[in-house]
């Protein structure tokens, strides 16, 4: 009780905006439809899972007059039901269609949000090749007049289908069985992966398999993942990637060989579970990560000045919230599932944690409110 | 009827309910056997004056001892508004009130009251606001649970919704909140923290315009607990009237409160905090930060108001609105933006910031799923929401607790078929007979019974035929079926007779074929008796008789025998 009442009363100066909810179940999505509203879905196994489409509060999308708009809940705008752990989920942008992928991992859902009533249908599946039944497939998606699918579970297995023909438009053509952690589509005809031994590659699908990659072997070990920050953003490298043992490396993409930097993050090492790792370029906030994936915390750092020096460096910030809110003490605390930034507003985030809380706080930023 | 509430949103006749739903030509009174007023809002029993003493209802109007003490206190409140500051006209009168109340017939929680020889309500304890309950309405082996706005989370001064599994075969709940996601408690308390403590940190004002309860309490509680942790100096009041008549309701209402304002109380007096002070009408002049908690809570009238109107005009103050507030009051126009009003011919300018926040305590989705689990209804019915947005809601009620889920629109009957369960009494002789067959009774195979079921005076009794007849002194009737079956065959009928007998006796091993003296063969109970066609010596007759109680074999035997006989070695 001591705790938490401290924090809540330190929070008073750390964050201008904070929210906490409960969901029904914990969730690995958190995925943006426009700047309104978010999906989640759960992940348990052997369960009916539930996928919801969540309206944030109406009070953080006002500018004006915050004061006047006293709700300060979500709104299930849609829902539907999933006989399987969903991993991950895409919105296709410009439809009203979602894939997820989760276990078993032999295929892909097509779901459709409804335009006339609150539910999520499943519409149909996709074939994953080579799928495998404890792996699942990461997904991206090629968004354009036709949509296509980015998947696979291994380099090998790497496709691009249509989504409404279901025709595979792309293969990688590789034997090359590494596993994935990341897939992110880049532009029109550009992706980007990593693999979980930190190798990455990014891969233009006109031409056959040839991507630019970083070849060296990765001699730190662990688990790794990426992101690429989005076109029109801040200068500087533009690849981060996150190990297990806490490494943190910006690269550039035209030169993935030599990191431009490499820091040791302060977290508790090695994660407790790698496939939870996550890290994310703030959109609009210049030169901002975002990390998680170690604890119940999720950490925020300023990357501008880092150099090739590395070694230990600070966040800039850190959400304790998902330990403290709820007084769990650190022995029972939770662990940061997965979380996203807040398309629009600079400072704001969304973060979901094994306890199936989930957090969107807009921390106050160096010399006072933004 | 559940509830008699004002729709906040309407000025004219449409803010009442349509009472012509129960009737269009009869007296209220005739259609309802009672009324049930769940809790004070205005929502729920602001109409209620209006419809016992203007339409007119005579009957009882049953809620809870807190509700039945509050309730008339916000009626007039709302009544004073309506009319003096709106000028509405056709609208109740507070001898309205008093006469309505009269009609009231409080009940304590998990009382079983009677009203009458076959309806019977109880309340349970609902959380939300003081005195707030749901109500089981039960008829025989019927019932239904209404559950008014409940929640279930505890706060800092009510506890949570309860329910034991009393397995209604209808559970009435609200849908408003049921597909929304609540911000946590903590979360509201933050925010309201953070507004009281940078206005006070800039040197400002806060008002905290409250009702006597609830929410006037919570803040309290919650201001105490971290002005010392916050490390704040600035005085915090409490307007005197607010402090006797909260006082004075908790002490009456203590079993309502959660079990920490009881341990509190029970010390000491409720408002007795070591950082909140009596407020005196001359400390609104005092220069410097405070933080005044003032009656009443939507700027109406009274204290609240005036401090209101002394503070407004500083950009450094803060007025917190804990509550909706009902239209024609300041408090409603300068939630709605409003920021120049106009008070007694001058104008005033609002330049305090206005800050509207939402305590109330409802359930959401995950509320009303561990409502139904603690039930345990047959059939869930959604009340106030929007058909296409609780779609996904419906679904999730019917497929994880396999009862139907129904959301009718306003004006929609709705019929639930239910299996109402009737005791019936069985005689032991009937129930020894059935013993005496041999077979030990299987819980998962259930056996069939015969028996007479004598229903007299509401009293239901399975009894052998034997008993029932001689009890109704009737005789008893025998049904005997024949059936005459035409077969070409020359020989006698004494033959014919012997050879219908082997016939039988050689496919109906299990039953007992017998062949009489007098030539006729029996099985069972069953009669064949051969005779000779009166016109054709070579046909021959045969004919079949048998009892009701025997119409399946006898029914056999007959298209056994229409078949023809074997034909026998001589």
């Amino acid at each position: 009780m001591e705790a938490a009442e401290n924090w809540l009363v330190e929070s008073l100066r750390l964050y201008q905006d904070f929210h906490a909810f409960e969901l029904l179940a914990a969730t690995r999505v958190l995925e943006w439809i426009g700047d309104k509203g978010v999906f989640v879905a759960g992940y348990e196994r052997l369960k009916r899972n539930e996928i919801l489409h969540l309206l944030l509060p109406f009070r953080l999308s006002v500018k004006e007059n915050q004061g006047l708009f006293p709700e300060r809940d979500f709104k299930v705008r849609h829902g539907g039901f999933s006989d399987r752990a969903v991993c991950d989920l895409k919105h296709v942008p410009g439809t009203r269609l979602l894939v997820t992928s989760g276990l078993p991992g032999c295929s892909l859902q097509v779901w459709q949000v409804a335009e006339d009533s609150d539910i999520i249908k499943a519409v149909s599946t996709i074939a994953v090749d080579e799928g495998e039944e404890s792996l699942w497939p990461r997904v991206s998606v090629f968004s354009s007049m036709a949509p296509g699918v980015l998947h696979g579970v291994r380099l090998s297995g790497l496709r691009v289908v249509d989504l409404e023909s279901q025709k595979t438009t792309y293969a990688s053509g590789v034997t090359d069985g590494e596993e994935l952690s990341s897939l992110q589509v880049l532009d029109a005809h550009t992706f980007a992966f990593c693999c979980t031994s930190g190798r990455l590659g990014l891969v233009d699908i006109r031409h056959q398999w040839a991507p630019s990659e970083n070849l060296s072997p990765n001699p730190r070990g662990g688990r790794w993942c990426a992101e690429i920050k989005g076109q029109g953003q801040s200068p500087g490298p533009s690849v981060a990637s996150l190990g297990s043992e806490g490494q943190l490396s910006l690269l550039d993409p035209r030169n993935l060989d030599h990191p431009v930097s490499s820091v040791q993050c302060p977290v508790p090492t090695p994660s407790p579970d790698p496939e939870l790792l996550r890290v994310t370029w703030a959109p609009s906030l210049g030169n901002c990560v975002a990390i998680s994936g170690f604890d119940g915390t999720v950490q925020v750092y300023d990357v501008t000045s880092w150099d090739r020096t590395g070694g230990q460096v600070e966040p800039l910030f850190t959400h304790r919230g998902h330990i403290f809110l709820d007084d769990h003490g650190t022995d029972t605390a939770p662990l940061i599932t997965t979380h996203t930034w807040h398309p629009r507003k600079p400072r704001t985030l969304l973060s979901a944690a094994s306890d199936a809380s989930l957090h969107v706080w807009d921390w106050v930023g160096p010399g006072g409110s933004c | 009827m559940l509830d008699c509430g004002m729709h906040m949103g309407y000025n004219d006749d449409r803010r009442f309910p349509d009472f012509s739903y129960i009737t269009r030509n009869g007296r209220l009174t005739d259609f309802l056997d009672c009324v049930i007023i769940s809790h004070f809002h205005l929502d729920h029993c602001g109409a209620l004056p209006y419809f016992s003493e203007m339409v007119g209802y005579d009957g009882p109007i049953y809620m809870t001892h807190p509700t039945q003490a509050i309730c008339p206190i916000l009626l007039e409140d709302y009544r004073k508004i309506a009319v003096d500051k709106k000028g509405e006209a056709n609208f109740f009168t507070s001898q309205m009130i008093k006469d309505c109340m009269k009609k009231v017939v409080a009940v304590h929680l998990h009382q079983t009251v009677q009203v009458d020889d076959e309806l019977e309500i109880k309340a349970y304890y609902a959380g939300h606001v003081l005195g707030a309950a749901m109500f089981q309405i039960k008829v025989g082996s019927e019932s239904v649970v209404y559950t008014g706005d409940y929640n279930m989370t505890p706060d800092r001064h009510l506890g949570a919704a309860w329910i034991d599994k009393c397995r209604p075969n209808l559970l009435i709940t609200e849908s408003t909140y049921a597909t929304t996601i609540r911000d946590s408690k903590r979360c509201r308390e933050r925010d309201f923290l953070k507004k009281v403590h940078e206005t006070v940190e800039r040197g400002g004002k806060v008002l905290i315009p409250v009702f006597a309860l609830g929410r006037a309490q919570e803040l309290c509680i919650l201001l105490e607990t971290f002005w010392e942790r916050m490390n704040l100096k600035a005085p915090i009041y409490f307007s005197t009237g607010l402090t006797e008549k909260a006082n004075h309701y908790y002490k009456l209402f203590i079993t309502w409160t959660n079990q920490k304002i009881r341990k509190t109380f029970v010390q000491r007096n409720m408002f007795e905090f070591k950082h909140i002070k009596a407020f005196d009408r001359a400390f609104t002049d005092n220069p410097g930060p405070m933080v005044v908690f003032a009656t009443p809570g939507m700027l109406h009238a009274g204290q609240s108001l005036q401090i209101f109107r002394k503070w407004a005009g500083n950009e450094k103050n803060m007025v917190i609105m804990p509550g909706y507030c009902v239209q024609g009051t300041v408090g409603h126009k300068i939630l709605s933006g409003q920021r120049k009003l106009e008070m007694e011919g001058r104008q005033l300018e609002v330049k305090m910031q206005v800050e509207y926040m939402s305590f109330s305590a409802h359930a959401d989705a995950k509320g009303i799923m561990q409502l139904v689990r603690q039930a345990e209804p047959e059939a869930v019915l959604l009340v106030h929401g929007e058909a296409k947005k609780m779609e996904f809601l419906k679904q999730k009620i019917e497929q994880e607790f396999r009862v139907s889920c129904y959301m009718p629109a306003n004006g929609e009957t709705v019929t639930l078929p239910t299996s109402p369960s009737i005791p019936v009494g069985i005689s032991l002789g009937l129930l020894k007979r059935e013993m005496v067959q041999g077979l030990l009774p299987n819980t998962k195979k259930p056996r069939l019974l015969h028996g007479t079921l004598i229903m007299k005076d509401n009293n239901f009794r399975l009894v052998s035929s034997e008993q029932a007849l001689k009890e109704l002194g009737l005789a008893e009737h025998q049904l005997r079926f024949t059936c005459r079956v035409h077969l070409h065959d020359p020989r006698k009928e004494q033959e014919m007779a012997l050879r219908v007998y082997s016939h039988l006796k050689s496919i109906l091993k299990d039953h007992c074929v017998q062949h009489l003296p007098d030539g006729s063969v029996t099985v069972e109970s069953i009669l064949v008796q051969a005779a000779a066609h009166s016109e054709d010596p070579n046909t021959k007759v045969l004919l079949v008789s048998w009892t009701y109680q025997d119409e399946e074999l006898g029914s056999y035997l007959t298209s056994l025998l229409k078949k023809g006989l074997p034909q026998a070695p001589s």
